[in-house]
């Protein structure tokens, strides 16, 4: 790990804000808030946190990420990785006890969607002008995402069992409204996430389940029940 | 143990924070914080301010240097800037342009 020359790491201690980009391999111990964008390979650690879109040729998670993973080659979601947005390459392995929360994509239908060839990181912005457009400001909204769709959980309740089914639909209406709005603004495919959401809650009774992704204390938990 | 290290060929732009050493080859732009050392390798190019404790530079930096300890600049180091720490050592063939600010 140290003394290797062009092994880019982001250690445990370390806070990166902003864009990271380059040739180069990256490992991340640390925590990245922004965009990571490399054409090498791309290790997030058991203890590392990403707020940020990553990007790079094989991706490996075993960390939370907040944000889409998007990879040329392959993308490993490893025991213990967190991961709430798109996941999109030609392969993707998820392993048991890896959490995923959005949109996810593999094979050859990657490059259709895209539209491009297979250089990702290039599709990448083209796909998505809204989302690249300013890479700061659709972390805020990503950040939210959860609590709209928890937000349904709490109005649920709140109406009478006896309601009319009109009535439903029409509450029902105003909550994918409401949602809407972040949806455009994040301009994300989350919608995926966030639109399966709501409806599961209006029809059935439970509250759609909320990965705990950067809960306080659940990722110590976790790794405490594993051992 | 494990300290940071960014790479030869890869970009920063932002904030880096860090509890521990950092090294640099590769570019960082926009602000460099650190509680321990920092290492600029040569060929490295760090376009912020530099916050930290000691300080080595073979590589270029443009910005505002502050350390709680020493700052070293080797031979072929490039620093345009003020430098403000305990003690500076400016070797035969570093390039150097700005301020000094020993606490005297």
């Amino acid at each position: 790990m140290n003394g290797q020359a062009d092994v880019t790491t982001i250690g445990r201690g370390t806070v990166v804000r902003g864009r990271v980009t380059g040739a180069a391999s990256l490992e991340i111990l640390g925590r990245v808030e922004g965009e990571v964008e490399v054409q090498g390979d791309l290790l997030l650690d058991a203890q590392g946190l990403a707020a940020a879109n990553l990007s790079g040729r094989r991706v490996t998670i075993r960390g939370a990420v907040r944000g889409d993973v998007v990879a040329s080659e392959a993308i490993v979601l490893e025991d213990g990785a967190r991961v709430v947005g798109d996941v999109r390459a030609p392969r993707i392995a998820i392993a048991a006890g890896a959490l995923v929360r959005g949109y996810v994509q593999t094979g050859d239908a990657v490059q259709p969607a895209g539209g491009r060839t297979r250089a990702q990181p290039v599709a990448t912005p083209v796909q998505r002008p809204a989302a690249s457009a300013a890479s700061a400001p659709p972390r805020a909204p990503a950040r939210t995402a959860p609590a709209p769709a928890s937000a349904p959980s709490v109005a649920a309740p709140a109406r009478p069992p006896a309601q009319s089914a009109a009535q439903a639909a029409q509450s029902s209406a105003q909550t994918t409204e409401r949602i809407t709005v972040p949806r455009h603004l994040t301009a994300s495919a989350q919608p995926a996430a966030t639109t399966s959401a709501p409806a599961a809650s209006t029809t059935k009774g439970p509250p759609p389940p909320v990965v705990p992704v950067l809960k306080k204390g659940a990722k110590g938990a976790m790794t405490k029940k594993r051992g | 143990m494990a300290s940071t290290v960014i790479g030869a060929g890869i970009t920063i732009d932002g904030e880096v924070t860090s509890d521990e050493d950092v090294v640099v080859q590769g570019t960082v732009r926009g602000k460099l914080t650190a509680r321990d050392g920092v290492t600029v390798e040569h060929g490295a190019v760090v376009e912020a301010d530099v916050n930290g404790g000691p300080l080595s530079v073979a590589g270029s930096i443009t910005g505002n240097i502050t350390s709680t300890d020493r700052v070293d600049l080797q031979p072929g180091a490039r620093v345009i800037g003020n430098v403000k720490a305990t003690r500076i050592t400016i070797a035969d063939g570093a390039q150097f342009k700005g301020n000094v600010d020993m606490d005297v």
